[in-house]
């Protein structure tokens, strides 16, 4: 299977505020977003002018949104996990999932599952159907190596369910087994983490994807390279992969042309290429061959990407970001 | 701009005997002022001296030679000088000895250096570097109207970069500022004070004079690092009762200068223009000058008969504050009608003076340090010191940054092998490469009302850079090597303070490196940096 | 005051003088010389002598910190960004959840202002502008706040420095540009960036404790010597000058926080603005009458609340603590604490989430004497877009920063015959939060 990296944008259906993270229900056109607004919409794309329909409930950004079963479950800022039903948005239940905020939420594969990930540094597994809280899993530092509060920013599961990978701001990955709660690799990563000492005396950076390769034999951990000027997402859109299991990293790419943090990462089902999507100022989408550790094909995103949803194919892309949510799509 | 009052002849005569105690007879007031031909420093006597009549204060005497060849070496090349320097003056009989002096320094290359040094401190004032264009200025004496005109003018005829342009490019994209920074530093005006409503000081100056002095400059732009005048642009203002005026070209005088109509160009033309400047700019070229400039204009009006005493009086209050330390009119920038200077006749005098001999500045400050007043004490041994501004005793003046420099590193350095160059050049050559500048970037430029900071005070006792430069070699290794303490005083007071010590003197030092035999050469050091840091050496006096 | 006062800064004062004409300028020069050593031999009012254990600290949060994830925060607006807010302990008064710690507190000590209209959203030009209190104009170097203050509150001959200022971080730090301006080198900062400890305070390795002494005797005496016939200021000031360097060389021992408790350092806390706090409270402890301890950098132009989720708790923290150290040594009556910048933060959100430059309507605070504890001065509408009420620009707040160190805003310096206030004329102090 060819790797689809003609990438082409289809339209973009303006929203307000900042869309932050995406969802699609299955392989419809359905999607589901979270927005600066605290807000949870349904949007039915397939519509020319698509209708966007309000779920209320967050008192704050909503950052992360899965969609498991019949249920949509969102997370934000405001610590809390919300169950719906996809059907009709009906409230299901209100969970305090956090001590702090939610900076992402994933559904396993199988859908049984929905992980969430906080900057209390925590990452617990939810039964997506009860919404019985059934494990903590607890492998990062509550504070950056100078001393501030850290951030767990993402987590992703393997293909087959077995694994979990969280990772936070100054680079720590952790693989986790979703069976035992045991730790089944931890490694660092840190060159996603700019820490400036002198000249500014704060941090940017962290790691803000992860995706698992089909087989599940590498980990693919994104983020933004080295920055200069702290002040700025001034530096190379980054992308690590690991052996996860020997803790190896296997390539490392700066992008040559895109800056800013590289917010999603889905692997093609063979395995053979990767997407990036994030952004700073703008935004991107570029390929990489995830054998041979090089770009190919990209395109500029026209906004800064926060989030994507897509099938098992990229026939149809669905990008969530700063002025709303754009539909592209990919081919060989 | 009135800045005459009526001269009392009647008074003055009536005094003079009461005080002519301190003012010699060939000095004395006479009952004629100099002729318009007269040398300036009589000129400079002549009005001073019938000031200190009329104020029945007489004069402090006459500095000792050492000190007056101190003076002269700060002012004029900007270092102490060498203690052979001093005792050549002091051996040489002949009765034109000062002037002799003087002519000397005034042709030499440390004159250069040093003044294209104050000058830049004074009209450049920290934004911006005009350094090497006064240098190549000042070597050739170039007359004071012909730099205002390159500076105004933008002059690019310089070296790249270190052009009369730099003053005007620094400050351009704020025209307020460029005006008045213009005012000040060639008219001895600030004009600020006018913008937001009529000057409160100065009843004949409104706003319009501000926005007209702007006007001057408000078609100045910069592009691809040149500046340019465009052909058009207006001013308009917004006056205390909330009319709208357009402003006149109008100079601080008051005088209106009529200029061509031009309408204001359309977008398109505008765009045109846009592109036709980033078009030179790339190619590195200057935009072409426009047919009618108002910066020449100013130029023109401003050294025209009629109105050229403003501008030629700034330079002279300028240069009269650099070597006296207090100018004719105070402050330097609020030289107006309702500020009169308390010696309008010999500002007036000064400035005729300078207009009538082609702005030529090496003649009025000739004249200026040739003068009795320059060569006044700077010790007032009556009970209540009077105020500077009657110019009765000399001010001491704190050391600019390159004078303090330039005067530790001599003071400190070995100099035993001047004693054999014969050659006069050859040696000034010698001791001008003794008078390094480095480390002057430790010392703070001075202002009026200057005050000495401890930061100064700490860095000299305890920084390393002091003690390495100054303490570790030269002077204080010679001095540890004289076996007489006698010898070895005299030698660290003549090297640093250019004078032979008193007695007392001696006696003092001498006690305080008797007190130290086991550790001698750190006594030297001791010594050095007790004269060195002392307010005799941080002054000019 | 009225347009009428602001005639007095140009005018009457001068007129009358020229009037005197030239036998006046020499009074005129003397008026300018009080901003000099004169002031030694001036007997000090009643008023001032009580005004000379006055001290400030200001926290200088450089590149401007975002109003809105610290005092005046919009939760649940377009632009409140994703931050909550908290109640504090002044009923009605809701801050950024990042600042538990003064949220608690805020009743104590601190007074909020939430109206500063500054108008320059330049890094250089807002700095010069929020460390001056007003522009450059007038062709004038106006000193800085806190040259004036070491002139207003600190003493001639003092012992200790006048003026201290942290800056470690190297980004923005020459924009402010500290200095005295016309009222002379004298009551210029000592600047310390790398090293927490005064510059040139400790003796050469070469010489001895006695030689050090006694060739600054000799250098005393030669200079007295010198100065005899010669009294006029300059000249004295260096000698006050050098008179300064023992006590000063002495003060050294105020920037070592170890001979501070453990559990003094651990209120604190080990970050360097922490420790910096910690060696301001030492400093106006001996005396010093004002520090700035400079927190940079937090210009958030990308990512503004993960920046801001490092700084401000760090600024909460540090803040609190030293609040709560002033006021149990009982020095917070007579200690003012200001949080300031060269601006705040937009209220708009870029697209890499970052806040930039706003001077239109953010906000300071100012804590201990003389300040009205739990009080919080105008508005911003919704949006945090504009002042809703009570808008004021730096003079204003410079003016209210003089009035709670019970200095008269009104009085002037003169430089040669221009009159200058403290700031400019017509503007007056915030009242409302002034005890």
């Amino acid at each position: 299977m060819a790797i689809p990296t003609n990438i082409k944008h289809v339209r973009t259906i303006n929203r307000p505020g900042i869309t932050l993270c995406i969802a699609r229900e299955g392989e419809s056109e359905r999607v589901f977003t979270g927005s600066s607004d605290a807000k949870v919409y349904a949007l039915d794309m397939a519509q020319e002018k698509p209708e966007a329909v309000a779920y209320e409930g967050h008192a704050s950004y909503v950052t992360g949104v899965a969609v498991a079963g019949k249920h949509i479950v969102s997370g934000g800022y405001d610590r809390k996990l919300i169950w719906r039903e996809t059907d009709g948005g009906k409230l299901v239940r209100t969970v305090d999932a956090h001590e702090k905020w939610i900076r992402a939420v994933v559904a396993s594969p199988d859908g049984s599952l929905i992980a969430s990930v906080a900057d209390d540094m925590v990452c617990k597994l939810w039964n997506a159907e009860s919404g019985d809280l059934i494990r903590e899993l607890r492998g990062h530092e509550q504070l950056t190596p100078h001393h501030f509060p850290s951030m767990l920013f993402t987590c992703a599961f393997s293909r087959d369910g077995k694994y979990l990978a969280t990772a936070d701001k100054p680079g720590h990955v952790v693989v986790w087994d979703v069976a035992s709660g045991e730790q089944a690799a931890a490694f660092d990563s840190p060159e996603h983490y700019t820490w400036d000492p002198r000249q500014r005396r704060h941090s940017i950076g962290g790691v803000r994807s992860l995706a698992f390769s089909p087989d599940g034999e590498r980990l693919a951990v994104g983020g933004i390279a080295k920055i200069g000027n702290v002040d700025h997402l001034d530096g190379k859109a980054l992308v690590h992969s690991f052996d996860w299991r020997k803790a190896e990293r296997t390539f490392a790419l700066e992008h040559p042309r895109h800056k800013g943090l590289v917010n999603e990462l889905r692997y093609t089902a063979d395995g053979e290429g990767l997407l990036a999507a994030g952004g700073s100022g703008g935004g991107f989408f570029f390929w990489l061959d995830a054998k041979e550790n090089k770009p190919l094909g990209d395109e500029d995103a026209k906004m800064h990407v926060h989030g994507v949803a897509c099938g098992e194919g990229f026939a149809k892309v669905y990008a969530a970001g700063h002025n709303g949510v754009a539909v592209w799509e990919m081919t060989a | 701009m009135a800045y005459r009052r009526p001269y009392r002849m009647a008074v003055v005569l009536a005094l003079l005997p009461l005080v002519l105690a301190g003012v010699s007879a060939s000095r004395a007031v006479g009952v004629e002022p100099p002729a318009a031909d007269a040398a300036v420093e009589r000129v400079i006597d002549h009005y001073l001296d019938a000031g200190l009549v009329e104020r029945q204060t007489p004069p402090a005497t006459q500095t000792a030679d050492e000190t007056l060849v101190r003076r002269l070496a700060l002012d004029l090349i900007g270092r102490i000088p060498a203690a052979v320097e001093v005792r050549d003056y002091l051996a040489d009989e002949s009765p034109e000895k000062r002037a002799a002096l003087v002519d000397r320094w005034l042709g030499s290359p440390e004159y250069v250096e040093h003044q294209a040094t104050m000058f830049n401190a004074m009209i450049a004032d920290g934004e911006g570097d005009l350094k090497t264009y006064l240098q190549a200025a000042l070597a050739e004496n170039r007359s004071w109207d012909q730099v205002f005109r390159e500076i105004v003018l933008a002059d690019r005829s310089g070296d790249a970069g270190r052009d009369a342009q730099d003053f005007l490019r620094r400050r351009v994209r704020d025209i307020d500022v460029l005006a008045n920074d213009v005012s000040v530093a060639f008219f001895g005006v600030n004009i600020t004070c006018a913008k937001c409503h009529d000057h409160p000081l100065v009843d004949d100056w409104k706003q319009d004079h501000f926005y007209g002095m702007k006007s001057f400059f408000s078609r100045t732009f910069e592009t691809g690092g040149f500046v340019g005048e465009r052909e058009y642009g207006q001013i308009k203002f917004t006056n205390t009762t909330g009319t709208e005026r357009e402003a006149k070209l109008m100079f601080l005088t008051g005088v209106v200068i009529d200029e061509p109509q031009r309408d204001e160009p359309s977008k398109d033309e505008r765009k045109r223009e846009d592109e036709r400047l980033k078009e030179l700019a790339k190619k590195k070229e200057p935009p072409p000058p426009p047919e009618f400039s108002r910066r020449a204009q100013l130029v023109e009006t401003a050294l025209a008969e009629g109105q050229r005493a403003m501008f030629a009086r700034a330079i002279v209050n300028r240069l009269w504050y650099q070597y006296f330390g207090q100018g004719l009119v105070m402050p330097l920038d609020q030289m107006h009608s309702a500020n009169p200077s308390p010696h309008p006749e010999l500002l007036d005098a000064l400035a005729d003076d300078l207009i009538s001999h082609g702005y030529d500045l090496r003649r009025l400050v000739r004249g200026i340090v040739m003068s009795q007043a320059y060569s006044r004490d700077s010790r007032w041994e009556g009970d209540q010191r009077p105020d500077a501004e009657a110019f009765a005793v000399a001010q001491p003046k704190p050391l600019t940054p390159t004078q303090m420099a330039r005067s530790m590193s001599l003071a400190t350095a070995d100099t035993e092998s001047l004693a054999s160059v014969d050659d006069a050049d050859e040696r000034a050559k010698r001791i001008a490469s003794l008078a390094k500048t480095q480390n002057a970037d430790l010392f703070e430029q001075p202002g009026v009302d200057f005050q000495i900071s401890a930061n100064e005070a700490l860095l000299l006792s305890n920084s390393e850079r002091i003690e390495k430069n100054y303490l570790s070699g030269g002077l204080v290794k010679q001095l540890a090597k004289i076996e007489d303490a006698r010898e070895l005083v005299t030698r660290a007071v003549w090297s640093v303070l250019s004078r032979a010590p008193s007695e007392e003197e001696i006696e003092l030092l001498e006690g305080y490196v008797s007190t130290r035999e086991d550790r001698r050469e750190q006594a030297c050091g001791q010594l050095v940096w007790a004269l060195l840091a002392s307010s005799e050496f941080r002054f000019n006096h | 005051m009225t347009r009428a006062g602001h005639h007095r800064l140009c005018g009457s004062d001068v007129h009358r003088r020229a009037f005197l004409g030239a036998a006046a300028a020499g009074a005129a020069a003397l008026v300018g010389d009080v901003t000099g050593i004169r002031i030694l031999s001036q007997p000090a009012l009643a008023s001032e002598l009580r005004r000379n254990d006055r001290r400030c600290i200001l926290l200088w949060l450089a590149g401007g910190a975002s109003q809105l994830e610290t005092w005046d925060p919009k939760p649940g607006r377009p632009t409140g960004g994703p931050f909550l807010d908290i109640g504090t302990s002044v009923p009605g008064v809701r801050i950024s959840e990042l600042m538990p710690k003064m949220a608690a507190n805020l009743h104590r000590h601190t007074a909020i202002i939430r109206s500063l209209n500054t108008g320059n959203g330049d890094h250089g030009g807002g700095s010069e502008l929020m460390m001056r209190g007003r522009g450059r104009e007038g062709g004038l170097a106006y000193p800085d706040l806190g040259a004036m203050l070491a002139r207003e509150l600190g003493q001639a001959d003092s012992q200790v420095p006048d003026y201290v200022s942290f800056y470690s971080e190297t980004e923005g730090r020459n924009f402010s540009r500290l200095s005295a301006g016309f009222l002379g080198s004298r009551y210029n900062p000592i600047e310390l960036t790398d090293k927490m400890a005064l510059p040139d305070v400790e003796r050469l390795e070469s010489i001895g404790e006695l030689d050090h002494r006694e060739r600054a005797d000799l250098r005393a005496l030669w200079s007295k010597r010198f100065a005899r016939g010669r009294d006029v200021s300059a000249v004295s000031s260096h000698n006050v000058a050098y008179e300064r360097v023992r006590g000063l060389m002495a003060s050294d021992k105020l920037f070592d926080i170890s001979t501070e408790s453990q559990a003094t350092r651990d209120k604190y806390g080990p970050t360097q603005f922490g420790e910096q706090a910690l060696i301001a409270r030492r400093l106006v402890e001996a005396g010093v009458p004002f520090v700035r301890v400079a927190r940079a950098w937090w210009d958030s132009h990308g990512q503004n609340f993960e920046t801001h989720q490092e700084l401000t708790p760090e600024l909460d923290h540090v803040m609190n603590a030293l609040l709560d150290d002033l006021a149990e040594r009982g020095m917070l009556e007579n200690t003012l604490v200001v949080t300031l910048a060269e601006f705040g933060r937009t209220p708009n959100i870029n697209a890499s989430l970052g806040r930039d430059h706003f001077a239109r309507a953010w906000s300071s605070t100012l804590s201990g004497c003389g300040v009205k504890a739990g009080s919080v001065y105008g508005r911003t509408d919704d949006d945090g877009q504009h002042v809703a009420d009570g808008e004021i620009g730096a003079g204003e707040l410079f003016a209210t920063i003089f009035q709670a160190l019970g200095i008269d805003h009104e009085k002037e310096y003169h430089v040669g015959a221009r009159p200058i206030p403290l700031v400019n004329p017509g503007i007056v102090p915030v009242e409302e939060v002034l005890a």
